[in-house]
Protein backbone atom coordinates (compact mmCIF):
# COMPACT_ATOMS: atom_id res chain seq x y z
CA UNK A 1 0.00 0.00 0.00
CA UNK A 2 3.17 2.07 0.62
CA UNK A 3 3.53 1.65 -3.31
CA UNK A 4 -0.06 2.96 -4.29
CA UNK A 5 0.58 6.30 -2.08
CA UNK A 6 4.07 7.04 -3.31
CA UNK A 7 3.36 6.33 -6.98
CA UNK A 8 0.11 8.46 -6.60
CA UNK A 9 2.10 10.93 -5.09
CA UNK A 10 4.81 10.57 -8.19
CA UNK A 11 2.03 11.21 -10.59
CA UNK A 12 -0.13 14.16 -9.04
CA UNK A 13 3.22 16.12 -8.55
CA UNK A 14 4.83 15.31 -11.79
CA UNK A 15 1.77 16.03 -13.87
CA UNK A 16 0.97 19.63 -12.19
CA UNK A 17 4.28 20.87 -11.28
CA UNK A 18 6.76 18.58 -12.19
CA UNK A 19 6.16 18.65 -16.10
CA UNK A 20 5.43 22.41 -16.41
CA UNK A 21 9.29 23.01 -14.73
CA UNK A 22 10.50 20.77 -17.16
CA UNK A 23 8.70 22.68 -20.21
CA UNK A 24 9.96 25.59 -18.82
CA UNK A 25 13.47 24.60 -18.80
CA UNK A 26 12.33 23.26 -22.07
CA UNK A 27 11.26 26.26 -23.49
CA UNK A 28 13.70 28.28 -22.52
CA UNK A 29 16.64 26.35 -23.86
CA UNK A 30 15.20 25.76 -27.36
CA UNK A 31 12.73 27.69 -28.04
CA UNK A 32 11.94 27.86 -31.99
CA UNK A 33 10.35 31.24 -32.67
CA UNK A 34 7.85 31.16 -36.07
CA UNK A 35 8.68 33.45 -38.98
CA UNK A 36 5.82 35.36 -38.82
CA UNK A 37 4.61 37.88 -41.75
CA UNK A 38 5.07 41.49 -41.87
CA UNK A 39 1.09 42.05 -41.09
CA UNK A 40 1.81 45.79 -42.32
CA UNK A 41 3.58 45.36 -45.43
CA UNK A 42 1.21 44.53 -48.84
CA UNK A 43 1.54 41.01 -50.03
CA UNK A 44 -0.51 37.91 -51.04
CA UNK A 45 -2.55 36.59 -48.46
CA UNK A 46 -3.86 33.15 -48.34
CA UNK A 47 -8.01 32.91 -49.07
CA UNK A 48 -9.63 31.90 -45.96
CA UNK A 49 -12.63 29.56 -45.54
CA UNK A 50 -14.16 30.22 -42.26
CA UNK A 51 -16.22 27.16 -40.82
CA UNK A 52 -19.00 28.30 -37.84
CA UNK A 53 -20.95 25.05 -37.49
CA UNK A 54 -24.39 25.62 -35.91
CA UNK A 55 -27.63 24.14 -34.31
CA UNK A 56 -30.45 26.37 -33.25
CA UNK A 57 -28.25 29.45 -33.50
CA UNK A 58 -30.71 31.91 -34.66
CA UNK A 59 -30.44 34.54 -32.40
CA UNK A 60 -26.68 34.86 -32.60
CA UNK A 61 -25.09 33.98 -35.93
CA UNK A 62 -26.12 37.62 -37.03
CA UNK A 63 -23.71 39.27 -34.79
CA UNK A 64 -21.24 36.47 -35.07
CA UNK A 65 -21.17 37.05 -39.02
CA UNK A 66 -21.22 40.36 -38.96
CA UNK A 67 -18.03 40.03 -36.31
CA UNK A 68 -16.86 37.61 -38.94
CA UNK A 69 -17.15 40.34 -42.09
CA UNK A 70 -15.73 43.18 -40.04
CA UNK A 71 -11.73 41.17 -39.20
CA UNK A 72 -9.42 43.01 -40.55
CA UNK A 73 -8.25 40.56 -43.63
CA UNK A 74 -6.69 42.03 -46.63
CA UNK A 75 -6.92 38.53 -48.31
CA UNK A 76 -9.74 36.66 -49.88
CA UNK A 77 -12.27 34.93 -46.93
CA UNK A 78 -15.85 33.55 -47.39
CA UNK A 79 -17.75 32.24 -44.74
CA UNK A 80 -19.65 28.87 -44.49
CA UNK A 81 -22.02 28.54 -42.09
CA UNK A 82 -22.99 24.75 -41.53
CA UNK A 83 -26.70 24.29 -39.98
CA UNK A 84 -26.72 20.97 -38.12
CA UNK A 85 -30.00 20.28 -38.04
CA UNK A 86 -31.24 23.09 -36.51
CA UNK A 87 -35.22 23.58 -35.43
CA UNK A 88 -35.25 26.80 -35.12
CA UNK A 89 -35.09 29.87 -37.28
CA UNK A 90 -31.25 29.50 -38.07
CA UNK A 91 -31.15 29.51 -41.80
CA UNK A 92 -33.80 32.53 -42.34
CA UNK A 93 -32.02 34.60 -39.60
CA UNK A 94 -29.10 34.81 -41.34
CA UNK A 95 -30.52 35.06 -44.96
CA UNK A 96 -32.04 38.08 -43.17
CA UNK A 97 -29.17 39.37 -42.07
CA UNK A 98 -27.76 38.90 -45.47
CA UNK A 99 -30.33 40.85 -47.26
CA UNK A 100 -28.97 43.73 -45.20
CA UNK A 101 -25.66 43.43 -46.12
CA UNK A 102 -23.46 43.60 -49.64
CA UNK A 103 -20.87 41.13 -48.20
CA UNK A 104 -23.85 38.26 -48.75
CA UNK A 105 -21.41 36.48 -51.29
CA UNK A 106 -19.20 35.87 -49.05
CA UNK A 107 -21.22 33.91 -47.21
CA UNK A 108 -22.58 30.41 -47.37
CA UNK A 109 -25.16 28.64 -45.66
CA UNK A 110 -25.18 24.76 -45.76
CA UNK A 111 -28.04 22.57 -44.19
CA UNK A 112 -27.33 19.14 -43.28
CA UNK A 113 -29.05 16.71 -41.42
CA UNK A 114 -28.60 16.66 -37.28
CA UNK A 115 -25.45 14.34 -37.06
CA UNK A 116 -23.03 16.39 -34.49
CA UNK A 117 -19.94 19.20 -35.13
CA UNK A 118 -17.88 16.65 -36.43
CA UNK A 119 -20.60 15.85 -39.90
CA UNK A 120 -21.10 19.45 -39.67
CA UNK A 121 -17.45 20.54 -40.27
CA UNK A 122 -17.00 17.63 -42.88
CA UNK A 123 -19.58 19.27 -44.87
CA UNK A 124 -17.96 22.68 -44.58
CA UNK A 125 -14.47 21.94 -45.45
CA UNK A 126 -16.00 19.70 -48.52
CA UNK A 127 -17.40 22.75 -50.00
CA UNK A 128 -14.78 25.22 -48.46
CA UNK A 129 -11.73 26.46 -51.46
CA UNK A 130 -9.87 28.63 -48.84
CA UNK A 131 -6.11 27.22 -48.57
CA UNK A 132 -6.51 28.30 -45.40
CA UNK A 133 -9.74 26.59 -42.67
CA UNK A 134 -10.44 28.83 -40.08
CA UNK A 135 -12.80 27.29 -37.61
CA UNK A 136 -14.92 29.61 -34.98
CA UNK A 137 -18.12 28.93 -32.85
CA UNK A 138 -21.69 30.74 -33.26
CA UNK A 139 -20.83 32.41 -29.53
CA UNK A 140 -17.89 33.76 -29.80
CA UNK A 141 -16.49 37.00 -30.87
CA UNK A 142 -13.01 37.89 -32.08
CA UNK A 143 -10.83 40.86 -31.60
CA UNK A 144 -10.26 42.99 -35.14
CA UNK A 145 -6.63 41.87 -35.69
CA UNK A 146 -7.34 38.00 -35.01
CA UNK A 147 -7.21 36.73 -38.48
CA UNK A 148 -4.09 38.73 -39.83
CA UNK A 149 -2.54 37.72 -36.51
CA UNK A 150 -3.54 33.50 -36.46
CA UNK A 151 -2.43 33.30 -40.51
CA UNK A 152 0.62 35.25 -40.54
CA UNK A 153 2.13 32.30 -38.87
CA UNK A 154 1.28 30.58 -42.58
CA UNK A 155 4.72 31.95 -43.50
CA UNK A 156 6.27 29.31 -41.91
CA UNK A 157 5.89 26.23 -44.29
CA UNK A 158 6.49 23.91 -41.17
CA UNK A 159 3.56 25.42 -39.53
CA UNK A 160 0.09 23.57 -40.30
CA UNK A 161 -1.96 24.75 -38.14
CA UNK A 162 -2.51 28.03 -35.75
CA UNK A 163 -4.40 28.38 -32.26
CA UNK A 164 -5.62 31.46 -30.94
CA UNK A 165 -6.02 32.34 -27.16
CA UNK A 166 -9.37 32.45 -25.76
CA UNK A 167 -10.10 34.71 -23.06
CA UNK A 168 -12.72 34.13 -20.52
CA UNK A 169 -14.55 37.51 -18.45
CA UNK A 170 -13.76 35.21 -15.52
CA UNK A 171 -10.06 35.85 -16.10
CA UNK A 172 -9.84 40.00 -16.00
CA UNK A 173 -12.49 39.90 -12.91
CA UNK A 174 -12.82 36.84 -11.65
CA UNK A 175 -14.21 38.36 -8.25
CA UNK A 176 -16.95 39.82 -9.95
CA UNK A 177 -17.99 36.94 -11.74
CA UNK A 178 -21.63 34.92 -10.25
CA UNK A 179 -20.35 32.25 -11.98
CA UNK A 180 -19.28 29.96 -9.19
CA UNK A 181 -16.98 27.82 -10.85
CA UNK A 182 -15.10 31.71 -12.40
CA UNK A 183 -12.22 31.47 -9.92
CA UNK A 184 -10.87 28.17 -10.69
CA UNK A 185 -11.30 27.92 -14.17
CA UNK A 186 -9.90 31.12 -14.14
CA UNK A 187 -7.09 30.17 -12.87
CA UNK A 188 -7.04 26.57 -14.40
CA UNK A 189 -7.51 28.35 -18.15
CA UNK A 190 -4.36 30.72 -17.32
CA UNK A 191 -2.01 27.61 -15.88
CA UNK A 192 -3.44 25.20 -19.17
CA UNK A 193 -2.79 28.58 -21.48
CA UNK A 194 0.50 29.04 -20.26
CA UNK A 195 1.62 24.84 -20.70
CA UNK A 196 0.51 26.17 -24.25
CA UNK A 197 2.95 28.12 -24.78
CA UNK A 198 5.65 26.72 -23.74
CA UNK A 199 5.06 23.49 -25.29
CA UNK A 200 3.98 25.98 -28.66
CA UNK A 201 7.63 27.11 -28.24
CA UNK A 202 9.17 24.18 -27.74
CA UNK A 203 7.91 22.38 -31.39
CA UNK A 204 3.92 22.33 -30.96
CA UNK A 205 0.85 22.60 -28.83
CA UNK A 206 -1.29 19.31 -28.07
CA UNK A 207 -4.55 20.63 -29.73
CA UNK A 208 -6.01 23.92 -30.62
CA UNK A 209 -8.88 26.32 -29.01
CA UNK A 210 -11.76 25.49 -30.96
CA UNK A 211 -13.20 28.65 -30.62
CA UNK A 212 -10.75 30.09 -32.68
CA UNK A 213 -7.89 28.06 -34.84
CA UNK A 214 -6.93 27.70 -38.28
CA UNK A 215 -5.39 24.78 -40.34
CA UNK A 216 -4.06 23.94 -43.60
CA UNK A 217 -6.43 23.04 -45.69
CA UNK A 218 -4.35 20.12 -47.74
CA UNK A 219 -4.05 18.20 -44.30
CA UNK A 220 -7.92 18.45 -42.71
CA UNK A 221 -9.39 14.87 -43.34
CA UNK A 222 -12.63 13.97 -42.20
CA UNK A 223 -13.53 13.57 -38.72
CA UNK A 224 -15.49 10.28 -37.89
CA UNK A 225 -18.79 11.02 -36.88
CA UNK A 226 -18.80 10.26 -33.62
CA UNK A 227 -15.69 12.57 -32.74
CA UNK A 228 -15.33 14.53 -29.30
CA UNK A 229 -12.66 16.53 -30.21
CA UNK A 230 -12.66 17.56 -33.11
CA UNK A 231 -9.97 20.57 -31.95
CA UNK A 232 -7.69 18.21 -30.59
CA UNK A 233 -8.05 15.48 -32.88
CA UNK A 234 -7.66 17.46 -36.11
CA UNK A 235 -4.34 18.95 -35.14
CA UNK A 236 -2.99 16.15 -33.78
CA UNK A 237 -3.26 14.56 -37.14
CA UNK A 238 -1.14 17.75 -38.93
CA UNK A 239 1.19 17.22 -35.76
CA UNK A 240 1.34 13.55 -36.52
CA UNK A 241 2.44 14.15 -40.12
CA UNK A 242 5.28 16.47 -39.09
CA UNK A 243 3.64 19.79 -38.68
CA UNK A 244 3.60 22.26 -36.05
CA UNK A 245 0.67 23.74 -34.40
CA UNK A 246 1.22 26.69 -32.57
CA UNK A 247 -0.26 29.35 -30.38
CA UNK A 248 -0.48 32.83 -30.90
CA UNK A 249 -1.48 34.93 -27.70
CA UNK A 250 -2.13 37.66 -29.97
CA UNK A 251 -5.09 35.99 -31.97
CA UNK A 252 -8.36 36.87 -29.65
CA UNK A 253 -11.33 35.12 -29.14
CA UNK A 254 -13.57 36.50 -26.05
CA UNK A 255 -16.23 34.71 -24.56
CA UNK A 256 -17.89 33.52 -20.89
CA UNK A 257 -17.11 31.33 -18.35
CA UNK A 258 -19.90 28.20 -17.59
CA UNK A 259 -22.94 29.49 -15.23
CA UNK A 260 -21.80 27.09 -12.58
CA UNK A 261 -20.75 23.82 -11.73
CA UNK A 262 -23.13 21.25 -13.36
CA UNK A 263 -22.50 23.08 -16.49
CA UNK A 264 -18.78 23.18 -16.12
CA UNK A 265 -19.06 19.36 -15.56
CA UNK A 266 -20.76 18.29 -18.43
CA UNK A 267 -18.06 20.18 -20.05
CA UNK A 268 -15.47 19.05 -18.51
CA UNK A 269 -16.57 15.20 -18.91
CA UNK A 270 -16.88 15.75 -22.47
CA UNK A 271 -13.74 17.23 -22.81
CA UNK A 272 -11.71 14.35 -20.84
CA UNK A 273 -14.14 11.43 -22.53
CA UNK A 274 -12.71 12.69 -25.72
CA UNK A 275 -8.93 12.77 -24.32
CA UNK A 276 -10.18 8.86 -24.16
CA UNK A 277 -11.52 8.87 -27.14
CA UNK A 278 -8.50 10.11 -29.05
CA UNK A 279 -6.22 7.52 -27.92
CA UNK A 280 -8.97 4.67 -29.51
CA UNK A 281 -8.74 7.15 -32.78
CA UNK A 282 -5.11 7.57 -33.35
CA UNK A 283 -3.44 5.03 -31.04
CA UNK A 284 -0.10 6.64 -32.46
CA UNK A 285 -0.02 9.56 -30.02
CA UNK A 286 1.10 6.77 -27.48
CA UNK A 287 4.04 5.28 -29.62
CA UNK A 288 7.51 7.59 -29.61
CA UNK A 289 8.64 7.15 -32.73
CA UNK A 290 5.53 8.26 -34.48
CA UNK A 291 4.42 11.32 -32.32
CA UNK A 292 7.01 14.09 -32.33
CA UNK A 293 5.28 15.50 -29.34
CA UNK A 294 5.20 12.33 -27.13
CA UNK A 295 6.31 13.37 -23.92
CA UNK A 296 4.23 16.07 -23.86
CA UNK A 297 1.27 13.98 -24.78
CA UNK A 298 1.59 11.88 -22.17
CA UNK A 299 2.72 14.19 -19.54
CA UNK A 300 -0.01 17.11 -20.58
CA UNK A 301 -2.75 15.04 -22.03
CA UNK A 302 -2.69 10.93 -20.58
CA UNK A 303 -1.14 12.58 -17.34
CA UNK A 304 -4.86 13.92 -16.75
CA UNK A 305 -6.00 11.43 -17.29
CA UNK A 306 -4.16 9.74 -14.64
CA UNK A 307 -4.80 12.49 -11.82
CA UNK A 308 -7.99 11.36 -11.18
CA UNK A 309 -6.93 7.43 -10.37
CA UNK A 310 -3.55 8.85 -8.14
CA UNK A 311 -6.26 10.98 -6.15
CA UNK A 312 -8.11 8.12 -5.73
CA UNK A 313 -5.09 5.87 -5.10
CA UNK A 314 -3.70 7.97 -2.32
CA UNK A 315 -6.98 8.66 0.02
CA UNK A 316 -6.98 5.28 -0.08
CA UNK A 317 -3.54 4.48 0.57
CA UNK A 318 -3.33 7.30 3.41
CA UNK A 319 -6.98 5.78 5.04
CA UNK A 320 -5.31 2.49 5.46
CA UNK A 321 -1.77 3.51 6.41
CA UNK A 322 -2.95 6.45 8.65
CA UNK A 323 -2.18 4.47 12.09
CA UNK A 324 1.08 3.54 10.76
CA UNK A 325 2.97 7.23 10.40
CA UNK A 326 2.59 10.73 11.09
CA UNK A 327 3.60 11.17 7.13
CA UNK A 328 0.39 9.37 6.27
CA UNK A 329 -1.60 10.70 8.67
CA UNK A 330 -0.95 14.46 7.59
CA UNK A 331 -1.52 13.10 4.33
CA UNK A 332 -4.73 12.05 5.23
CA UNK A 333 -5.62 15.45 7.30
CA UNK A 334 -4.11 17.79 3.93
CA UNK A 335 -6.96 15.58 1.64
CA UNK A 336 -9.62 15.48 4.06
CA UNK A 337 -9.09 19.46 4.55
CA UNK A 338 -9.09 19.98 0.90
CA UNK A 339 -12.49 17.97 0.16
CA UNK A 340 -13.92 19.37 2.62
CA UNK A 341 -12.99 23.14 0.94
CA UNK A 342 -14.51 21.01 -2.00
CA UNK A 343 -17.58 19.79 -0.16
CA UNK A 344 -18.22 23.87 0.81
CA UNK A 345 -17.55 25.05 -2.78
CA UNK A 346 -20.28 22.39 -4.23
CA UNK A 347 -23.09 23.62 -1.50
CA UNK A 348 -22.27 27.40 -2.31
CA UNK A 349 -22.41 26.20 -6.12
CA UNK A 350 -26.19 24.68 -5.40
CA UNK A 351 -27.14 27.68 -3.03
CA UNK A 352 -26.36 30.19 -6.34
CA UNK A 353 -27.71 27.51 -8.96
CA UNK A 354 -30.92 28.16 -6.70
CA UNK A 355 -30.84 31.65 -6.14
CA UNK A 356 -29.77 31.87 -9.82
CA UNK A 357 -31.38 35.21 -11.30
CA UNK A 358 -31.89 32.72 -14.17
CA UNK A 359 -28.75 33.43 -16.16
CA UNK A 360 -29.32 31.23 -19.22
CA UNK A 361 -26.55 28.25 -19.26
CA UNK A 362 -23.79 27.97 -21.99
CA UNK A 363 -23.98 25.45 -24.63
CA UNK A 364 -20.85 23.36 -24.74
CA UNK A 365 -17.78 24.78 -26.26
CA UNK A 366 -15.30 26.76 -25.29
CA UNK A 367 -13.68 23.57 -23.88
CA UNK A 368 -13.11 21.96 -27.43
CA UNK A 369 -9.97 23.17 -26.92
CA UNK A 370 -9.45 23.34 -22.80
CA UNK A 371 -9.06 19.77 -23.14
CA UNK B 1 -13.17 35.90 3.65
CA UNK B 2 -12.64 36.45 0.47
CA UNK B 3 -9.90 34.43 0.36
CA UNK B 4 -11.24 31.23 1.73
CA UNK B 5 -14.45 31.50 -0.57
CA UNK B 6 -11.87 31.94 -3.37
CA UNK B 7 -10.02 28.60 -2.19
CA UNK B 8 -13.23 26.95 -1.92
CA UNK B 9 -14.12 27.97 -5.24
CA UNK B 10 -10.65 26.54 -6.55
CA UNK B 11 -10.97 23.00 -4.40
CA UNK B 12 -14.69 22.42 -5.96
CA UNK B 13 -13.58 23.24 -9.45
CA UNK B 14 -10.26 20.84 -9.29
CA UNK B 15 -12.40 17.98 -7.69
CA UNK B 16 -15.12 18.67 -10.04
CA UNK B 17 -12.69 18.18 -13.31
CA UNK B 18 -10.62 15.40 -11.70
CA UNK B 19 -14.13 13.74 -11.18
CA UNK B 20 -15.02 14.71 -14.82
CA UNK B 21 -12.62 12.49 -15.88
CA UNK B 22 -14.05 9.05 -14.69
CA UNK B 23 -17.52 10.13 -15.19
CA UNK B 24 -16.55 10.70 -18.90
CA UNK B 25 -14.81 7.29 -18.94
CA UNK B 26 -17.85 5.45 -17.96
CA UNK B 27 -19.83 7.40 -20.31
CA UNK B 28 -17.85 6.66 -22.98
CA UNK B 29 -17.64 2.82 -22.07
CA UNK B 30 -21.61 3.10 -22.24
CA UNK B 31 -21.85 4.46 -25.08
CA UNK B 32 -23.80 7.20 -23.93
CA UNK B 33 -24.24 10.39 -25.73
CA UNK B 34 -21.41 13.13 -24.27
CA UNK B 35 -21.55 15.75 -26.39
CA UNK B 36 -24.46 16.34 -28.79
Amino acid sequence: MESVFWWSIVVIVYVYAGYPLLLAAWARLTARTVPKADIGTARDWPALSILVAARNEAARLPARIANLLDLTYPGRREIIVISDGSTDDTVAAVSSFLSTTRASSRVRVIEIPAGGKPLALNAGAAAADGEILVFADARQQFAPDALVQLIANFDDPRVGGVTGELLLDCESAPSGNESSVADGVGVYWRYEKWLRRQESAVWSTLGATGAIYALRRSLWKPLPPDTLLDDVLAPMRAVLAGYRIVFEERALAFDRVSPNGAAESRRKTRTLAGNYQILAQEPRLLVPVLNPVWLQYVSHKFGRLLVPWALVGLFISTVVLAETSWVFASALAAQLGFYGLALAGAVMDARERHHSSGRAELPVALGKGMS
Amino acid sequence: MEAVRKLTRIAFTFVMMNYAAVVGLVALRKGREVWK
